[in-house]
């Protein structure tokens, strides 16, 4: 969509002026402000804002009962909660309405910024992500392998046999990714490469299966983490993270790869092979 | 035993299996594991961060599997744990553990979760790296049901 046009609503005319020149300077269209319920509510349904930012306190009512009426005969239109006031009540009062974020005052323009990006950016941020994922899990994934175990590195990308899942090499992690988006990568290989793999990291030859385990939890965990950093560099409103591996362990297990837009990938290092899977799904709550 | 940390998706299967039709939930023992969970059947893994960061791990034997499958896709008969039915279990745990984390809300813990990774096979050993593991067991309808959370 264009640029955002958007009414201020606040009792304060220095809030107006202060938050008016925040959201100009991020690039938005401010057409309107209200500094009273009754106002807001009858410019809201003349004007038609895509979003409005709406204090807590009014002279003639409050945020939560304007934000409900205005919300009533427009749809379309994202409201954000913009007050001193802030605390667990008042938030959960203010999601039940439908108003799609809060923040306090006084109001960072850089949050502020990232919180319109994510309302307004959602399906523009999903596309980036899926632009971009492959590429910075190859390029993460890359440079810790080089870096660590040196020697020939290639990854490629990988056709799966069986779209659904893929028989374990012997051990397996995985790592949740969570933010605006979410997903996790899978990444299998051999004991034996696993073992191979710590054996060269720590340049020690006595390394034994649970050292092996202990890398691949963090082998995951660091290229995860590094290819979440480089999207997050892309947009920061992605704000992604990544939970704890999960490693597995067993001669018989299928790893389901599950319906979510996927990538495969064939690691080959000289000290064995690999095979990770990342894969992608759009986030939907603007809590989240 | 600390289970504070179990109990936000006790209360969300308690809550949420009953509205798949599951009509005789049964809680067992609350036990306690360290770094491993050993299991044969289906996994399922979430990743969760925010104000705890850990995993939630749910077991369920094979044909078990298939039965809960059965039953959140209308009662079709499921013979295969096949895509179909593995992406209704994943959905399956993925609202559990949503239901959770608004669970945890309650008590202000704000935490977010991963999609789930699942698996299936024989004697699985999951390595969560952590020093304790909280589980327990539940009887769904004859099916045996166990979830591990590993949260700090």
């Amino acid at each position: 969509m264009g640029n955002p046009r958007v009414m201020i609503v606040d009792d304060s005319a220095f809030s107006i002026t202060f938050l008016k020149k925040m959201l100009e300077q991020v690039g938005l269209d401010v057409v309107a402000t209200a500094l009273n319920m009754s106002d807001a509510i009858e410019k809201a349904q003349e004007i038609k804002p895509d979003l409005i930012t709406m204090d807590m306190t009014l002279p003639d009512g409050d945020g939560i009962a304007c934000s409900k009426e205005i919300l009533k005969h427009l749809k379309n239109t994202k409201i954000v909660a913009v007050s001193s006031m802030m605390d667990e009540e008042i938030v959960e009062h203010a999601k039940q309405v439908g108003i799609s974020a809060y923040l306090q005052k006084p109001v960072d323009q850089d949050e502020l910024k990232a919180t319109i990006e994510k309302l307004f950016a959602g399906e523009d941020l999903y596309r980036l992500l899926q632009d971009h994922y492959e590429e910075a899990f190859k390029e993460s994934t890359f440079n810790f392998l080089k870096r660590e175990i040196g020697g020939e590195v290639a990854i490629q990308n990988y056709e799966l046999k069986f779209k659904s899942g893929r028989k374990s090499s012997g051990v397996s992690v995985s790592v949740g990714i969570i933010g605006r988006h979410n997903g996790r990568l899978i990444i299998d290989m051999s004991a034996d490469t696993a073992l191979n793999m710590v054996k060269k990291i720590l340049q020690d030859d006595n390394q034994t299966q649970e050292s092996a385990i202990q890398f691949l939890g963090e082998f995951a965990n660091v290229i995860a983490g590094n290819a979440c950093s480089l999207l997050n560099g892309l947009n920061r409103s992605f704000g992604l993270r990544v939970s704890p591996p999960t490693i597995i362990i067993g001669e018989d297990i299928t790893v389901s790869i599950g319906d979510m837009k996927n990538t495969s990938f064939a690691i080959k290092t000289d000290l064995g092979d690999a095979f990770m899977n990342v894969g992608i799904q759009k986030g939907d709550s603007s809590w989240s | 035993m600390e289970l504070k940390n179990i109990n936000p998706f006790v209360a969300a299967i308690n809550e949420i299996l009953p509205q798949f039709g599951f009509s005789n939930l049964t809680q067992k023992e609350f036990t306690e594991k360290s770094k491993k969970i050993i299991a044969s059947g289906v996994v399922l893994t979430l990743g969760i961060v925010g104000d705890k960061k850990g995993n939630v791990v749910y077991t369920i034997d094979k044909d078990g599997a298939k039965q809960f499958a059965s039953t959140m896709m209308m009662g079709m008969p499921v013979e295969e744990l096949d895509e179909m039915a593995q992406s209704a279990l994943s959905e399956l745990s993925n609202m559990l553990t949503a239901n959770a984390c608004i669970n945890f809300s309650k008590e202000s813990v704000n935490v977010d979760i991963s999609v789930p990774t699942l698996l299936f096979g024989e004697n699985i050993e999951l390595n969560l790296n952590k020093d304790q593991i909280t589980c327990v067991a539940f009887d769904v309808d004859g099916i045996q049901l166990e979830v591990c959370v590993a949260l700090v």
